[in-house]
């Protein structure tokens, strides 16, 4: 009986770990930028294609993780710079601006339908033999993911803690017109937010499929609504936030999937977010709903 | 040659019926309550399961080859009315803890993971709904009273559609300019201030809300009766962002342009391509179509923000007030 919780929890920490990348990459976008972007889950397809034809060309699929990385940065800096810039400068507003990114993801999704033909592709990635951690057994490739969590979480929270860079997009999340007449170059730290949040976007892609080992147009929107949960739940712009709810949605989920059947764990995962709205709303969104504005 | 030309124009009223009844549902709570609903299907698809057990007749219980819950066997205008309520008693439902004062896309990502959630649920739980095979054999209304040919019965149901639709289109107007709709505006232009002159804006919200799932449900039932099947695949949470296309291009708050936007999107870029040669492997067409939609989409966001058609100003005078769209 608690072997199969310890194993359930195990489970639940990998996939915390999927979603944990995504989900911070998503809430250091949008808090900072206020773009509640839609098209996350697009662009992280993105960066999962990337590194499925770098795979087929012969590199190797860790390597994978930053070829997908550069194409989610890429992509996301071009949009965020090009296309958002577009909108906002014509006067949509965080509302419009999410009608903008759902548009986008619809492109974008059957885009990669048209091209892929539809098919789901093997991604393989050589497995070596199951450890044994006392009752739980997990693939060293598992393993991996969770440390490359960890790693993404470390480095996230030391670049916005201990850099003047880091310094300076903090300043700017909590009020960027002060940031501005401080002399922060908010233009840069906007570049520099769409860069890192956009190589998070494209590398959890590529951590995604080397956990389910395929890929199909469908991958990221599948995942997204997950991502935005425990975006939400962590708080916009937190990293450890996010951390600490992907881990909670995770270890529920799979919790759920063990005693109560796999058809209920989902739906558990999304329960938790919508049982926080309706008891403690204040948890989630950090006082009033103040009217926040675009940064761009 | 004509008569399955017959049929299928009469299909695409049924069809245009059903997507306007979607239309004004979603601007009435869009543009009254600021509510963006992406969870719009699964209230349509409550008010069409509800209506397809009712018509269905009572359950053979696990043996037979469809389960469901509550089976029965009402007469013709029943099971529609049974559909609106199921549409306003789930929005109720769903409007309690999603109305409250958050985040515009909170709340629009919120409903869409309430739709997530519903078709999980739906697929999960075989005995209620029966898992993603859905229902299907939902019979057609007064379809062996009636001494209509099949060609005549699909012209009686599609004006029958269009009737209800004309009769929900004369209520929301005939509410958007009373009282009650000029309070709508008051929420929706100046909450601080409308809440501040003692309205009640989460009930008023609510209220939308609620009104906005009756419709949904019954056209949820029209179409059910219609086509006869009922399933989670089909029934899918991206139908709901055709309906939004059609009303950010037809123009939000304006019915007219609801018209139009419900015309030129579920009708002519859903259903025109049918026609098209198929090009490349098979379903590249769908693809494209989607592209199509999502560009579209984005270039009227670029170009006319506010609809082909925009919602005309109101002007609060007493005398004026009639003009208010």
């Amino acid at each position: 009986m608690l072997d199969t919780l310890a194993s359930a929890i195990a489970f639940g920490i990998i996939l915390a770990s999927v979603i944990a990348i995504a989900a911070m990459g998503f809430t250091l976008q949008f808090g900072l930028t206020n773009v509640f972007n839609l098209a996350f889950g697009s662009i992280m397809t993105v960066g999962a294609f990337a590194a499925y034809l770098a795979q087929v060309n012969g590199i190797n699929a860790w390597y994978g993780l930053g070829v997908g990385g550069v194409a989610g940065a890429a992509l996301t800096l071009l949009l965020g710079r090009g296309l958002f810039r577009l909108y906002a400068r014509r006067g949509a507003k965080l509302f419009e601006m999410v009608m903008v990114t759902l548009g986008l993801a619809l492109v974008i999704n059957y885009g990669i339908q048209a091209v892929s033909r539809n098919n789901v592709y093997q991604f393989t990635v050589l497995q070596a033999a199951p450890m044994h951690l006392g009752p739980v057994t997990i693939t060293p490739t598992q393993a991996i993911l969770v440390g490359i969590a960890l790693v993404v979480f470390a480095a996230l929270e030391a670049l916005l803690r201990l850099s003047r860079v880091g310094k300076a997009l903090r300043a700017m999340a909590a009020e960027p017109s002060l940031a501005r007449s401080c002399g922060i170059r908010t233009g840069r730290v906007v570049i520099i937010t769409w860069v890192i949040s956009g190589f998070l976007c494209g590398m959890a892609g590529v951590v995604y499929v080397i956990n389910s080992q395929s890929v199909g147009y469908a991958t990221g929107e599948l995942f997204l609504p997950l991502v935005i949960a425990a975006a939400i739940l962590g708080g916009p712009g937190s990293p450890g936030g996010a951390l600490a709810a992907a881990l909670l949605m995770g270890v529920v989920t799979e919790v759920v999937s063990a005693y109560g059947g796999p058809q209920y764990s989902t739906v558990a995962g999304f329960g938790i977010l919508v049982l926080v709205l309706l008891f403690r709303p204040s948890t989630v969104l950090g006082g009033h709903g103040r009217e926040t504005r675009l940064t761009l | 040659m004509l008569s399955s030309w017959t049929f299928y124009i009469s299909t695409l009223v049924i069809y245009f019926g059903v997507d306007l009844l979607s239309g004004i549902s979603l601007n009435l709570q869009y543009s009254y309550a600021g509510v963006i609903n992406f969870g719009y299907i699964v209230f349509q698809a409550a008010g069409a399961y509800a209506a397809a057990v009712m018509t269905l007749g009572p359950s053979g219980g696990a043996s037979s080859f469809q389960q469901y819950v509550f089976g029965a066997n009402l007469p013709f205008p029943l099971p529609l009315l049974v559909a609106t309520a199921v549409g306003a008693a789930l929005s109720a439902l769903v409007g309690l803890f999603s109305l409250r004062r958050i985040r515009r896309d909170y709340q629009a990502a919120l409903l869409l993971i309430v739709s997530l959630i519903a078709i999980e649920i739906v697929q999960a739980d075989v005995p209620l709904f029966n898992g993603s095979n859905g229902l299907t054999g939902v019979p057609r209304p007064l379809a062996a009273v009636l001494p209509l040919s099949p060609q005549g019965y699909q012209w009686a149901y599609a004006a029958w559609v269009l009737f209800l639709c004309a009769l929900v289109y004369l209520l929301v107007r005939w509410l958007s300019r009373s009282p009650w709709g000029r309070a709508l505006r008051a929420m929706r232009d100046q909450e601080d201030a409308a809440s501040a002159v003692g309205l009640n804006v989460t009930a008023l919200r609510l209220q939308v809300f609620v009104i906005g799932g009756a419709i949904a449900g019954l056209s949820g039932g029209l179409l059910v009766q219609f086509i006869g099947a009922w399933s989670p695949d089909a029934w899918g949470y991206a139908e709901t962002f055709v309906i939004f296309t059609a009303i950010f291009i037809g123009g939000v708050g304006n019915y007219r342009g609801v018209v139009l936007g419900v015309l030129l999107v579920p009708i002519i870029f859903i259903q025109l391509p049918q026609f098209l040669p198929q090009i490349g492997y098979p379903g590249l067409t769908d693809s494209l179509e989607w592209v199509i939609i999502g560009l579209l989409w984005m270039l009227c966001l670029l170009l006319r923000p506010r609809g082909l058609l925009p919602e005309r100003r109101s002007i609060a005078l007493p005398d004026l007030s009639s003009r208010s769209a």
